[in-house]
């Protein structure tokens, strides 16, 4: 028996990953079972997993030592996937290629927020990609 | 050598599950057989369960890092976390079986710290052959390395 409703989850996890084959399905899945655990609903864990598929296509491209981290973080019915060691524009140029004929830009249509910052160690660029459910 | 892949997740029981899909996702990424990868998951969910069951006893939230790295036809996982480090527990609430089931099911263990601040346990893993058939058993595979020495 508990005495009151839940605390709302708040789950969190880092990746850093080296370019290759594992960046799109370890992605996926860590994004998946943060969203699941903060009981995101379905139709914007799908969202995120498009999300997840635009990044892990088109971050290859533009790391800049061959590794990638992804930070995401979920609480209160907000979630935070950031990327990071991107190099300077790599995060613009990112988003650019986020395109699919007759959809548009993937990450603009299905992140709420979307923004570009440098970088905390003021190398390259980070791109934060938000979803609120 | 820089990993493959690190994880790094707060140590929490719900976070187990996290490090088992994405071990899940790097057995479909390196085509791994199932039964390896099989063991490949069990033996870091026992290391994973070890860091929340007895890395932070006196209740304060810490860390937990997974990283895997793939040489060859040995991938290399290192569980660590900033804890006590490893040593005689009598007040355990485990049985005491994790750690040989890690090393029956690695082709060597290595429990210790790193350069820094962390405990570790580094298991390596065979790709090619699975681990009953090196005829090792749990207590050959198992190395302590101490330096410097574990703290309790």
């Amino acid at each position: 028996m508990s005495d009151g409703p839940e605390p709302p989850y708040e789950g969190s996890a880092s990746l850093r990953l080296a370019n290759g084959p594992l960046v799109g399905p370890v992605l996926c899945r860590v994004v998946s079972m943060v969203l699941a655990r903060a009981n995101c609903p379905m139709d914007r864990l799908e969202d995120a997993m498009l999300i997840c598929d635009a990044l892990s296509a088109h971050a290859q491209t533009h790391a800049a030592d061959g590794h990638l981290t992804f930070s995401v973080s979920a609480r209160g019915g907000e979630f935070e996937l950031r990327v990071s060691e991107l190099p300077e524009q790599g995060a613009s140029r990112l988003v650019e290629d986020a395109v699919l004929p007759g959809v548009g830009n993937v990450l603009e249509r299905m992140a709420d927020q979307l923004r570009i910052e440098p970088a905390a160690d003021g190398a390259g660029e980070e791109l934060v990609l938000g979803l609120s459910f | 050598m820089t990993p493959d892949m690190q994880l790094a997740l707060p140590a929490r029981a719900e976070n187990i599950a996290i490090v088992r899909h994405a071990f899940g996702a790097l057995g479909d990424a390196y085509a791994l057989d199932p039964q390896t990868l099989s063991d490949i998951r069990l033996a870091v969910t026992e290391a994973c369960t070890n860091v929340v069951v007895h890395a932070y006893p006196d209740g304060r939230e810490g860390p937990m890092e997974v990283l895997a790295t793939l040489m060859g036809d040995a991938l290399t996982v290192v569980v660590r976390d900033e804890g006590k480090g490893i040593g005689p527990r009598p007040d355990s609430p485990g049985l005491g079986l994790g750690l040989p089931l890690i090393a029956s099911l690695t082709e060597s263990v290595r429990l210790g710290r790193d350069g820094g601040e962390h405990t570790e346990v580094r298991m390596t893993f065979s790709l090619t052959d699975a681990p009953h058939h090196h005829g090792a058993t749990a207590h050959d595979a198992v190395s302590l390395v101490a330096d410097p020495p574990l703290s309790q």
